[in-house]
């Protein structure tokens, strides 16, 4: 059914926005990489093809003069997630460019700022691209030509945004959004309680996370028993 | 500032970094305020205070944070450990913060706190849900993804971004009672602190008409014609003006040469050129400058007009003088200069002179000024006319 295509379409874009974001957020730092600047192409465009596929999907939606109060007033609410979307994507492209034009890799006198971020990247654009993994085959001037078609997609994705915009005409003030303050509590298990922990970071010299003793407990509890288990069998035989 | 962290990160010469050990993570590039403020010292060559200064603007602006207490924004000169801040969040024009993006932030931080977000966090988060409600779908949406968007990184690498985040957002939204440094300055939070709220009663509505209706009869100049004013003012002005051009033959406060002092003094026998060209400006400028007033006597002495000169002198002499010597003032004034018959006889037209005597039966200051008026502006078309290209030839 065409809502659940869009939905789906939606969560889709929206899982390579973030991702985007994540990975834009180290551009510039000690994590600046080749590899993360083709990471960072990658997801864009990924996100671009998924930004189109939503929009015909929904302009068409919406341009059905046949449709019922209750459904035209749900993809009212996806076409105005999607159009926030599209802006937060612009938004983060713009920066890339410019975080990107202002700290190029090859450059010998213009070092990268130690921000302490120093791992890979990967996993965040194989989440993206909906893959296991993402094999890394660029070569060396990359990030300049990278920042040219950068320019350029960002171009394409203002002017879509500015189609949207006249061609569908849709009131952002009569859209009523699904989810209530603190929605987000009631989420599903995949937000675990264990990155409670990830937030403070004082030095920690002391105990340790409460889940992670538990875990230890278990674990030394088994292997005692395993061990026990053993000895036992041993004697026995 | 954003040069400055920079050159701070070059390997050889930038700030000595060293690692940060948390429980079994080991976190790289953590700074010592010490280790900051000394660089400081030994590049840009300043005093320790300065450096200091210079280190805490820095961390109130976002560049730095603090590793033990993120939430003051100073610089300690000894070992608490600071971390530089990545780009993407450095302190912008060009992209102010965004509501949308401090929702989410929000939204984030309430998923980890399992909904215990307190103070003003709590405020803003309901002000947000209620402002920008229509995309609050969106909100949560994004909220969600980027928490599992930043699973996928290393332990230390998410840590340190969490923080990267609460500092951005320290400096860019922050709790109340913290002066923000993106404001213009103590004068926009004074004028809403200490408002003193008055009794709205019909007084106060009366006097705020009575306000209105004055400020709508106020005479108003267009800002194009003020600039150009303005403008012609500074093009003219700019080469006269010791500070702007440089004074000849030298600034006494520099040089301790007083030359250009004597020079340029009230009554000299020879005026500077510079002085001359003045003069050309406006009628005012040449009476104002006690050598040019004495020139002009001259010529209108050969004019045989020169009792209006002493006539305006007289009356400049009345507006400034003691209070008490108001009345013989003016009396004297009126014999000399314009009672019928008088010895020196100026003319004013009959309109401006019976305003005069009328007003001359209770003197006080400002009697004259009419008739003051009048002469200067005759004097005035008379300087116009003929005297300005004697002047500046001069």
């Amino acid at each position: 059914m065409a809502r659940e295509e869009c939905k789906a379409l939606l969560d889709a874009l929206n899982k390579a926005t973030a991702c985007y974001h994540q990975l834009v957020l180290t551009v510039g730092g000690s994590a600046d990489s080749q590899n993360l600047r083709e990471e960072l192409q990658k997801t864009r465009r990924k996100a671009q093809e998924l930004a189109v596929a939503t929009r015909a999907q929904l302009t068409a939606a919406l341009r059905d003069r046949g449709l019922g109060a209750e459904e035209r007033a749900e993809f009212e609410r996806l076409w105005v997630a999607f159009s926030g979307c599209l802006d937060l994507l612009e938004a983060d492209m713009r920066r890339a460019l410019a975080l990107g034009t202002a700290f190029p890799l090859h450059a010998p006198r213009r070092p990268l700022v130690r921000t302490g971020v120093a791992g890979g990247s990967a996993g965040v654009a194989a989440r993206a691209l909906s893959v296991r993994s993402l094999p890394h085959e660029a070569e060396g001037n990359f990030d300049v030509d990278d920042l040219r078609e950068l320019e350029h997609e960002i171009l394409q994705v203002s002017e879509m945004i500015q189609e949207m915009e006249m061609k569908v005409n849709v009131p952002r003030w009569t859209v009523q959004a699904r989810q209530t303050a603190g929605a987000e509590l009631l989420s599903s298990a995949s937000v675990r309680v264990s990155s409670v922990g990830a937030v403070s970071v004082q030095e920690r010299t002391g105990p340790c996370d409460p889940n992670k003793a538990l875990a230890a407990t278990v674990f030394s509890a088994v292997l005692l028993a395993a061990v026990a288990l053993a000895v036992c069998v041993a004697k026995l035989s | 500032m954003e040069r400055v962290v920079v050159s701070m990160q070059d390997p050889d010469q930038g700030v000595k970094t060293r690692s940060q050990r948390l429980f079994i993570t080991v976190i790289p590039h953590t700074a010592a305020g010490g280790d900051v403020v000394a660089w400081l010292i030994r590049k840009y060559c300043i005093s320790e205070e300065e450096a200091l200064h210079l280190g805490t603007l820095l961390v109130q602006h976002g560049y730095l944070y603090s590793l033990r207490e993120p939430r003051s924004l100073v610089l300690r000169p000894d070992d608490t450990p600071y971390r530089f801040q990545t780009p993407y969040f450095w302190t912008s024009t060009v992209w102010p913060a965004a509501e949308l993006d401090y929702a989410i932030y929000l939204t984030k931080k309430n998923i980890r706190k399992q909904g215990a977000l307190v103070g003003h966090e709590k405020e803003h988060y309901d002000q947000l849900h209620r402002k920008i409600n229509h995309t609050w779908d969106l909100v949560v949406m994004q909220a969600r993804e980027q928490l599992r968007a930043a699973k996928q990184r290393r332990k230390g690498d998410r840590l340190v971004i969490a923080c990267q985040e609460q500092t951005y957002w320290l400096v860019n939204r922050p709790p109340p009672g913290v002066p923000s440094v993106l404001e213009q300055g103590p004068e926009r939070s004074s004028c809403t602190a200490g408002g003193v709220q008055m009794t709205k009663n019909t007084e106060f509505y009366k006097q705020e008409m009575e306000r209105c209706r004055k400020a709508l009869t106020r005479a108003r100049v267009k800002s194009s014609v003020c600039l150009e004013a303005y403008l012609k003012f500074s093009s003219q002005r700019g080469p006269h003006d010791p500070m702007m051009s440089g004074c000849l033959p030298s600034n006494p406060w520099v040089t301790d040469d007083d030359s250009y002092w004597t020079f340029n003094a009230p009554s000299v026998a020879v005026p500077t050129k510079l002085r001359v060209e003045r003069w050309a400006f406006s009628f005012q400028e040449l009476l104002e400058d006690p050598v040019g007033r004495g020139h002009f006597m001259d010529f209108l002495g050969t004019e045989f007009s020169a009792e209006n000169l002493s006539f305006w002198e007289a009356c400049e002499g009345l507006r400034h003088g003691e209070q008490a010597q108001v009345r013989a003032a003016v009396d004297a004034i009126y014999q000399q200069f314009l009672a019928p018959g008088a010895a020196r006889w100026v003319n004013i037209d009959s309109r401006t002179m019976e305003r005069t005597l009328e007003g001359l039966r209770q003197p006080h200051r400002y009697v004259l000024d009419e008739a003051q008026l009048h002469i200067y502006m005759l004097m005035k078309k008379v300087e116009d006319s003929r005297c300005k290209a004697d002047t500046v030839t001069w």
